[in-house]
């Protein structure tokens, strides 16, 4: 055989594991999108709908809604908190030495923790009756130990933004680290000579040369953030009501637990298309040439 | 306009010593090198006084103050780096006005005085480029231009030529000169090119394991040097050293080889330098001694005579027209009064 076709069959094998496990179940899930597609009736033939799904969803599901609205303020705060949380840590455990280096290690275990864990640690750690945080502020601040965190709607909002937060910090914070380690000290130096101050050269020159490594962990963010899933399912399964129910929640209920897959499939790939700006802008900023 | 004084001034980094007890004055409006190889602490002591680094012990003063407490924004002076250390997300302009911006220059002074320092460097029609459209020679005008636009005590230079190319870097050098006459500000200038530290400095201080071995204008460390070290460090081709004793006026080499006569009691363990330029090329039997031309090298400007005896080997240049084949026997002539005597244990100059 010649070798330029040989190229072809060595890459065949993760072509055909790719399409098997991607491409034709989003091309069958865009398929489903168009049908009524209950799961509690036979597989054919379903009633064929055009785009009814998805006007279905826009116009007659609040429910649909509010999911885009619990998803839209969950990303925009998580990744605004964990950005500038990151950030901060960031700026301390960037000169390194030993203690700095050591921190840097263990911060990687909130991030070796899968979200479902997270979820489930957290719900335990809000239980009223024996949870954590209520033991804790018994003792030093009894007037929140009363507090049901997870029965609250706003308040379970927050807890899962928190653990959300808590979860991806040390992930952008090391992203971030690796960024600042890439900027000349020389330009840092210069600008401390100069006679700039501590806020100064941070402001000049230090963010300005991060911009590139912030905007890929802004998107990078903003991305895992859309499609949270597996947190807030152990963590409130969306509740309390559907006061934390995010696309991807609603996405699962309609389509595993209401049988409606041709419906679910619709506002899955509604989901796709803030994830397509994200991901070619994502890719704009990391395949860049210098 | 200041002078700066180091007194004992140290660093160490747990075992590592960079820089030892070194005290050093610069005086006011002087040109001063701090010349030696790469981890003898030169650069250490500059950003010590920078304040990038903080000294283990000692002290500094720029002035009449003590800085050691002073952040480097606070010690008035003006630093171009290796590596230019240009900001690359701001236009030439704005990096040339940064140390004006930040220091809060009311707004109508910035400009003419980036404009001056931009003529200055000869920079003017870059202003609105960013520092990567720049090459090399001219980002390190950039560098030049940003340490001048405002009018420092001190001038910090830290190998301020080595990135750039063998013959920008003649160029630049001159420019160099040129400029640091004209500004008349104390300047440190921190290079490990020996040809830099002899053309531009006042004062030249050659150091080594953190310590400066010799202190003094480059007439004196190239024509007097102090020890082995600086002796050797000092001139291309280097100096001839050659390791021997004397015997009855003669200094005398591995395998009884008489060199030439010396002026000196009898003594062993001693290290003999010539200059290549202060040995003469002669006719065999003519000169102080024969040896077997070893290579031959013609550099265009004049020629380089290796000869070698057992396993000696001694540089001498010669003028421009000579010639010499290989293996052939040629004399050489000592200049006696450009001989120095070293002690081979310690390295000090012996003198008589």
């Amino acid at each position: 055989m010649r070798d330029r076709h040989l190229k072809y069959l060595l890459v065949l094998p993760a072509v055909i594991v790719v399409f098997a496990t991607a491409i034709w179940p989003l091309v069958e899930s865009l398929r489903l999108s168009f049908y009524e597609g209950r799961l509690s009736r036979p597989a054919f033939p379903q009633s064929f709908l055009g785009v009814e799904n998805y006007t279905w969803a826009f116009l007659e599901e609040p429910a649909f809604w509010n999911s885009v609205w619990v998803t839209a303020t969950y990303t925009f705060w998580t990744v605004l908190l964990t950005t500038l949380l990151a950030l901060g840590l960031a700026l301390l455990l960037a000169p390194g030495g030993r203690l700095r280096v050591t921190v840097q290690s263990l911060l990687i275990i909130p991030f070796a923790m899968s979200p479902a864990l997270i979820g489930v640690s957290f719900r335990f750690m809000f239980n009223p009756e024996f949870g954590l945080f209520d033991a804790f502020f018994g003792i030093v601040f009894p007037p929140l130990a009363t507090i049901s965190w997870l029965s609250d709607p706003t308040l379970a909002f927050w807890v899962c933004i928190m653990a959300d937060v808590w979860g991806w910090i040390p992930f952008l914070t090391l992203v971030l680290i690796g960024g600042l380690a890439s900027i000349p000290r020389d330009t840092i130096e210069a600008a401390q000579v100069d006679g700039a101050s501590g806020w100064r050269v941070l402001k000049d020159v230090t963010l300005p040369q991060l911009v590139p490594v912030l905007a890929v962990v802004l998107i990078l963010k903003a991305i895992f953030s859309l499609k949270t899933f597996d947190q807030v399912y152990m963590l409130t399964n969306g509740g309390p009501g559907t006061a934390t129910q995010t696309l991807s929640h609603y996405v699962y209920f309609n389509g595993l637990k209401y049988s409606q897959i041709g419906y679910s499939a619709a506002v899955a790939w509604l989901m796709v298309i803030p994830m397509i700006f994200l991901t070619y802008a994502y890719a704009k900023f990391v395949f860049q040439k210098k | 306009m200041a002078k700066v004084v180091l007194t004992n001034l140290t660093k160490r980094w747990g075992d590592f010593v960079g820089v030892d007890n070194q005290s050093l004055e610069i005086h006011d409006k002087e040109f001063l090198v701090l010349l030696g190889p790469s981890g003898c602490g030169k650069t250490t002591t500059m950003r010590m006084i920078a304040g990038l680094e903080d000294p283990t012990a000692g002290e500094i003063r720029i002035g009449d103050r003590v800085v050691n407490d002073a952040l480097p924004k606070d010690r008035d002076i003006a630093m171009v780096f290796q590596n230019y250390g240009l900001y690359p997300h701001m236009t030439i302009y704005d990096n040339i006005a940064y140390p004006l911006k930040v220091r809060g220059t009311p707004k109508p002074e910035i400009e003419p005085r980036v404009q001056k320092a931009a003529e200055q460097v000869e920079l003017t029609e870059f202003l609105h480029r960013k520092p990567k459209a720049l090459s090399g020679g001219q980002r390190q005008r950039v560098a030049l231009a940003r340490a001048i636009v405002r009018h420092p005590q001190v001038f910090l230079m830290d190998e301020p030529l080595s990135n750039l190319d063998a013959k920008l870097r003649v160029s630049m050098r001159a420019e160099l000169k040129h400029l640091s006459h004209m500004l008349q500000v104390t300047t440190v200038y921190v290079t490990h090119d020996q040809i830099e530290a002899m053309t531009l400095a006042d004062r030249v201080a050659v150091m080594k394991n953190g310590r400066i071995q010799q202190l003094g204008t480059p007439d004196e460390i190239y024509n007097d040097p102090a020890n082995l070290f600086v002796a050797g460090f000092i001139g291309s081709p280097a100096m001839n050293l050659i390791e021997g004793r004397i015997e009855n006026g003669v200094f005398v080499t591995q395998g009884g080889f008489a060199v030439t006569k010396v002026e000196a009691p009898n003594r062993s363990g001693l290290v003999l330098g010539v200059r290549p330029e202060d040995l003469t090329i002669v006719e065999p039997g003519t000169g102080d001694f024969d040896v077997p031309v070893y290579a031959f090298e013609n550099t265009g400007e004049s020629v380089q005579i290796t000869g070698q005896f057992n396993r000696q080997r001694v540089i001498a240049k010669g003028d421009r027209y000579l010639k010499r084949e290989i293996e052939e026997m040629t004399g050489m002539s000592v200049d006696q009064k450009h001989l120095y005597l070293f002690d081979q244990s310690s390295g000090e100059r012996i003198r008589n």
